[in-house]
């Protein structure tokens, strides 16, 4: 028991003893935390992006002058069964009526005496799709109806919104990955310079008759201390920069998204960087080791 | 205790030592004499294992450089306390927590560590200085913090590898004193030097080496 308190003790004074050392390792490792952390939010929060322009798409249908409003609701009643169709909002001739006057400040019946404008419907897709939205196959039915003299939409905004979003969400875990493998091989590095700097402390264990357990457990608890003081910090770090953002997209921005954070990364950026630092040390240790 | 049996090693570059047959009985007092590059270092490497023989055999107690494996040579240093000409004292800690490091290695409780590391301390004459750092110490100072780290866990045999060679006349005069007095206790002893002045007329056992080669053995 005296020999594992001495190692834990051995591995935290280690840390004191070299300050610089251990500032540099603590330093660079909560840097590559940092960046894992934030690639990690960002990939939990892409989505919240999409779901913002995805609340944009519309697409309007005119139905012929001849379709009375509850023909229409029929209509409507379809169009809302089609996959893909999120909401469906009758306009009535009545309702356009009062859309053309607050848009062009003239009453139409004044002008012609009668109402020439037809009932229509603004449609808006799903918004939490998986898969890429195709506006084009649902215009297609829509115009197959009978009573639809016209339907318009963002096709050609639509499909470079839904491309250029999956082309990314495809790319991610590529930038991910590599930002992660730059962040392990930042972290292995630095800790094994760290272990390599005293080298002396080694070779003298060894000479004393110090076994190969003795010699690793103040490194890889060392490793562990450097890991957690690292997390400690980028945990704060990362959530202040994400209230940071919150705020300024409450404050300066409509497009109403909030970015979240989930805790559960701060527990895999503890595993990840203790695992890395414990590995970092035995190898380096092991390198010098005879 | 120490046997050389026809052990040979030599280094990639060259030197190294040929065909050594000697031996050192429990609680001898041996000196080993030679000039720089004769193969001191080495003859003394091979007793802690820090060297294997390539040829020939070296029998330090009851472990044999011919059978040794990798996880038993902690085991074997276990038993040898030593003495460098550099002192290898960790600049980071205190006397008292340099002194202490083997018997940590070696498991003992904390209250029997205190208790040894004091003793050693007061038998080297440095009580008063444990709390000091390595680099506030004197050298002579230094190597006897060396030796009371070699000591404090009661090795059979102690190596000590050129202690004087950065020590003025006064300061390894005592250091020989100091060894001699705990070769008194029973531990066995082999000295290397390059200073014939400072082992003559001590009437203890003198092995030459010169070029790798050992003479009246």
């Amino acid at each position: 028991m005296d020999k594992i308190l001495y190692l834990i003790s051995e591995g935290f004074k280690n840390i004191l003893r070299h300050k610089m050392t251990a500032f540099t390792a603590v330093f660079s490792l909560f840097l590559a935390l940092f960046f894992v952390g934030l690639i990690a939010t960002a990939g939990e929060n892409t989505h919240k992006i999409l779901q913002y322009l995805r609340a944009k798409y519309k697409i309007e249908v005119f139905f012929d002058q001849n379709v009375p409003n509850e023909k229409a609701l029929g209509l409507i009643h379809q169009i809302k069964k089609i996959n893909g169709v999120r909401t469906v909002t009758l306009i009535d001739k009545e309702d356009a009526l009062r859309i053309f006057k607050d848009q062009f400040g003239e009453d139409i019946m004044d002008i012609l005496g009668y109402n020439p404008l037809p009932v229509s419907a603004v449609i808006n897709l799903v918004r939490t799709s998986k898969i890429p939205v195709k506006a084009a196959p649902i215009v297609n039915k829509i115009e197959a109806m009978d009573g639809v003299s016209e339907v318009r939409y963002q096709g050609s905004l639509i499909r470079k919104i839904e491309y250029t979003y999956y082309r990314i969400l495809g790319k991610l875990p590529i930038v991910a990955g590599i930002v992660i493998l730059v962040a392990v091989l930042v972290i292995y590095n630095t800790v094994k310079l760290s272990v390599y700097s005293r080298k002396q402390l080694i070779t003298t264990l060894e000479m004393i008759g110090a076994t190969r357990t003795f010699i690793k457990m103040p490194f890889i608890f060392e490793g562990f201390f450097i890991a957690f003081m690292s997390s400690a910090i980028a945990f704060p770090t990362l959530l202040a920069t994400i209230k940071t953002g919150n705020y300024f997209l409450a404050n300066f921005t409509s497009w109403g998204i909030r970015l979240n954070f989930d805790p559960i990364i701060w527990i895999w950026l503890i595993i990840l960087s203790t695992c890395i630092t414990a590995l970092g040390s035995y190898r380096a240790i092991a390198g010098i080791l005879k | 205790m120490i046997e050389f049996q026809n052990a040979s090693y030599s280094y990639i570059k060259g030197n190294g030592v040929n065909n050594l047959n000697v031996k050192i009985d429990e609680g001898e007092f041996a000196f080993l004499i030679g000039p720089t590059g004769s193969g001191k270092t080495t003859l003394m490497r091979l007793i802690y294992f820090d060297l294997i023989p390539d040829a020939g055999m070296v029998i330090v107690g009851k472990y044999s450089s011919s059978t040794i494996t990798t996880r038993k040579i902690p085991g074997a240093r276990k038993g040898v306390g030593m003495v460098f000409q550099d002192y290898k004292l960790l600049g980071d800690r205190n006397l008292f927590e340099n002194t202490a490091l083997p018997l940590h290695a070696l498991g003992f409780p904390g209250k029997e560590i205190v208790d040894r590391v004091e003793e050693a301390l007061d038998l080297v004459g440095l009580e008063t200085k444990s709390e000091h750092l390595p680099m506030e110490l004197s050298g002579g100072e230094q190597q006897r913090a060396c030796l009371a780290r070699a000591i404090v866990k009661e090795p059979d045999i102690l190596l000590a590898d050129e202690p004087t060679g950065n020590l003025d006349p006064v300061a390894s005069f005592e250091l020989v004193r100091l060894l001699e007095t705990i070769n008194e206790m029973g531990t066995t002893i082999l000295m290397a030097s390059h200073n014939y002045n400072l082992i003559k007329g001590r009437g203890r056992r003198i092995l030459e080496i010169k070029n790798g080669t050992l003479r009246g053995a």
